[in-house]
């Protein structure tokens, strides 16, 4: 008798481990950048308000910024740390995809968090609980959630509503004559111009205006979408586990957090290349093969008070073969002693651009030739052309491709200001007075062998009117930087410098020698195949200028705003099919590791995006 | 060469410190005509200036281009020379030191605000300013009364939080100039000059944001 239940036990648990499905198998196949948190327990102590303040958290902020989780802790969510959470996102063709899943270990205490959800039928998939709220979704079966938003592209609404809005008989929509760009650009003229610049609604209240057919077909396409990804999910068992053997391999590796990427399909987002995908649409239908096979692992450990991100790349053999010349290059050590060591960050780059692009060429062309149409004969007669008669010794004698950078601070310029003198009748005149300014300091450097090609440029310079002077050591060319400081352009060693520090050009132009940095770091940046890059984000991050860099560096670097330690960037040297990246946050000044993790990935998250 | 240099340094921009200067400056003549100058001087801030020109958008707003201002202030200069009772509209235009300066004459101040609200109204595109109140000046043959337009303080209002510290470097000056001499005044913040005919305030943008009022004033002049 103790036998059979004892059997009956062992039978139930095999079953159900076997079979109860768990937070990562709710990862949608169309997931294309997925974080599987395994080490849940680290968040714990996470206030929900912090968590939700992360960038990879965005998509339900309207969800839970409600006040509902004002004060709580993740602890209080219901939600079941003993599983994983799974965050991802995804552009498709003609919807995004966004959300996370995660294991619940008491529904009650969930829903006094997503309490704006209410419950929606959805008959043909059994077993699930439906919810749903302005934007999102919140689907449970069993123990498992699933939080998702589903976003038609705004393109493909526009081209289904105006389908249906011209077959309907109707005429233009929109009465813009008179709308000039920057009417459209201010949101006050907008607001208060509206209803001139929208259709009104129809006399007939059954008949919709554009606008409301437009809602109407975004939530139908939003529907749609969505039944089909919990079709999937729950009547088919398609998911990302199964369609994907690197993304279910990556889910076992016993480390906090893992990563993946499908780059293949991130590059064809219609943000990436657009370039080549509007102007050459069948070379960027051609070249797409040359990132098939391209995925970005990693494997996020907490190890000694640090946080290691160790990256994978891998990628076909025609890409890597690309890689493989690009990274075939010796490091020039004479980069080193031109960064200080007072440098809180800097980065150094060694690549062969000769070879590689030898190899891009001999990989690209043969692709390209397949096609047969005239415009692609012109391009690449142009291609092979501009490769015979470019001199391409002195182009990369120029720019081979060790390259490096440093960020040395801030420090006072000198700019002049006009400021007026008042006399005792309140009369005034104009007076040009200096005025100091804080400058973050930056250079940039490469390695050269034709230095008379940059001699050459410069001496013609001089001559015309440009502000460029001759200092002997260095070229000066006054005002360059945003019409009130100078640069200096200095060209020794081998080395070709760009930098508005006066201090470099006069006292350091053969570098800082004893004061550059120290000998480990060297070591570090030496051993570091293709990119080596140490930030100290403390320090570094809070005076590094965001405001006027493009949107998402500035994202990704107010990501990590505020922060402490070091960040360290190490690369290997690229093999066939792949290489190898570690991304290492270490030196905190304080014990939540926990934070620095989601810190970390969330940084990761918004570079990927 | 110098588009690079921009690409490479357009992050050195947000450390600099924006700090902008107003001169209003105007004069009442015993018939009640004037002149109305008014300099907005960027000269302190000319770097960010620079970085600002150089993108496309910030904070979500298209950044006009240097083509595009000019076009601008020619378009209110023809504007405003067309209005009655308004003449010797001059515009100077320095995109160096980012100094930009306004002047004209005028028969009354009830033309001269008509003439600037409308042509205020053509630049910007907006009919409704038209409808505004836009009075900030009332004068008499013994007083004169100034205060904020309407406009200006509503638009003062929609100025970021953010923003903040950066008017606080700005100044506003305001100088009012007569004929006739000053018998008193009522704002204390005021100063006059020492041929007791001109009238100057002074204050930062971020006060003026906060407390509008601090411009208005009531001034009593000496009958002859």
């Amino acid at each position: 008798m103790h036998l059979k239940y004892f059997t009956l036990f062992i039978f139930s648990l095999v079953f159900s481990l076997l079979f109860s499905q768990k937070s990562e198998s709710l990862v949608p196949k169309d997931a294309v950048t997925v974080f599987s948190i395994n080490n849940f327990k680290l968040l714990q102590k996470i206030s929900l308000d912090d968590l939700i303040s992360y960038e990879f958290m965005e998509e339900i902020h309207q969800e839970l910024f409600d006040g509902s989780t004002s004060g709580k802790s993740l602890k209080e969510a219901g939600i079941d740390f003993d599983q994983k959470l799974n965050v991802f996102s995804g552009r498709l063709n003609d919807c995004e995809i966004s959300g996370f899943s995660f294991g619940i270990k008491n529904k009650e205490q969930l829903f006094t968090v997503f309490d704006d959800f209410y419950p929606v039928s959805y008959p043909k998939i059994n077993g699930i609980e439906v919810y749903g709220s302005f934007v999102n979704s919140l689907i449970i079966k069993n123990e498992v959630a699933l939080l998702i938003r589903v976003e038609p592209l705004i393109e493909q609404v526009n081209k289904v509503a105006d389908s249906i809005w011209y077959a309907r008989g109707n005429e233009i929509p929109f009465n813009n004559e008179d709308l000039e760009e920057e009417t459209i650009l201010s949101e006050e003229i907008f607001d208060e111009e509206r209803e001139n610049l929208f259709p009104v609604a129809s006399f007939d209240p059954n008949e919709k205006n554009y606008n409301e057919l437009k809602d109407s077909v975004q939530l139908v396409l939003q529907n749609k979408k969505l039944a089909n990804i919990l079709d999937e999910l729950f009547n088919q068992n398609i998911n990302l586990i199964a369609s994907n053997r690197l993304f279910e391999k990556q889910l076992t590796h016993p480390v906090e957090a893992v990563f993946f990427l499908d780059n293949a399909r991130n590059l064809k987002e219609p943000n990436e290349l657009w370039y080549l995908q509007t102007f050459f649409p069948d070379i960027n239908k051609d070249i797409d093969g040359l990132y098939d096979g391209n995925f970005i692992l990693g494997d996020l450990s907490i190890i000694d008070n640090k946080v290691e991100f160790n990256i994978e790349v891998l990628y076909n053999e025609n890409l890597g073969s690309i890689y493989q010349e690009l990274s075939n290059s010796s490091f020039d050590s004479k980069v080193l002693k031109y960064i200080p060591e007072s440098s809180t960050a800097y980065f150094t780059s060694n690549m062969n651009l000769r070879e590689a692009y030898e190899k891009a060429f001999e990989v690209i062309m043969p692709l390209l030739e397949k096609k047969n149409d005239s415009e692609m004969a012109i391009n690449l007669l142009t291609a092979e052309l501009l490769n015979e008669f470019v001199d391409k010794d002195a182009l990369f004698g120029t720019c081979k491709g060790s390259l490096f950078g440093f960020f040395n601070g801030i420090k006072k310029i000198k700019i002049k200001k006009i400021e007026y003198v008042y006399d005792e009748n309140f009369n005034y005149i104009p007076q040009s007075t200096d005025a100091d300014e804080d400058m973050p300091i930056f250079t940039f450097g490469f390695s050269i062998d034709r230095t008379d090609i940059p001699e050459k440029v410069f001496k013609h310079l001089e001559r015309s009117n440009l502000k460029i002077v001759n200092m002997g050591n260095y070229w000066r060319y006054d005002n360059a930087i945003l019409d009130a400081a100078p640069l200096y352009m200095i060209s020794k060693n081998g080395l070709f410098l760009f930098t508005n520090d006066e201090d470099l050009a006069i006292n350091h132009s053969q570098g800082y020698g004893d004061k550059s940095i120290s000998h480990s770091n060297i070591k570090k940046a030496m051993n570091s195949n293709l990119i080596y890059a140490s930030v100290d984000v403390g320090t570094s991050l809070t005076l590094f200028p965001v405001d006027l860099l493009g949107a998402k560096e500035n994202q990704l670097i107010e990501s990590l705003r505020g922060k402490t330690g070091i960040i360290e960037l190490k690369t290997t040297k690229a093999k066939k099919k792949n290489a190898n990246m570690q991304l290492v946050y270490s030196d905190f000044s304080d014990d939540q590791t926990g934070k620095h993790l989601l810190d970390l990935i969330n940084a990761i998250y918004v570079a990927s995006k | 060469m110098k588009k690079i240099i921009f690409i490479f340094f357009i992050p050195c921009l947000f450390i600099f410190q924006s700090c902008i200067e107003i001169i209003d400056d105007l004069t009442i003549h015993k018939d009640g005509s004037g002149v109305l100058k008014y300099t907005i001087n960027l000269s302190a801030s000319k770097v960010r200036v620079n970085s600002i020109l150089a993108l496309d958008s910030l904070d979500g707003a298209k950044v006009p281009s240097i083509s595009e201002i000019k076009k601008k202030i020619a378009l209110f200069k023809q504007t405003l020379a067309l209005q009655k009772g308004i003449t010797n509209v001059q515009i100077t235009e320095n995109y160096t030191d980012f100094i930009f300066k306004f002047e004209c004459t005028f028969i009354n101040v009830n033309l001269l605000q008509e003439g600037l609200q409308m042509s205020y109204s053509v630049i910007s595109n907006d009919k409704s300013n038209v409808n505004s109140n836009f009075t900030w000046l009332y004068l008499d043959s013994k007083q004169l009364k100034r205060s904020v337009p309407e406009l200006t303080t509503e638009r003062l209002k929609k100025i970021s939080q953010k923003d903040n510290e950066l008017l606080k470097t700005g100044s506003y000056i305001s100088i009012t100039r007569f004929d006739h001499l000053i018998e008193r005044f009522d704002n204390p913040l005021s100063k006059i000059s020492k041929d007791k005919k001109a009238l100057m305030l002074k204050t930062n943008i971020y006060s003026l944001k906060e407390k509008q009022s601090l411009l208005e004033n009531t001034i009593y002049l000496i009958s002859d």
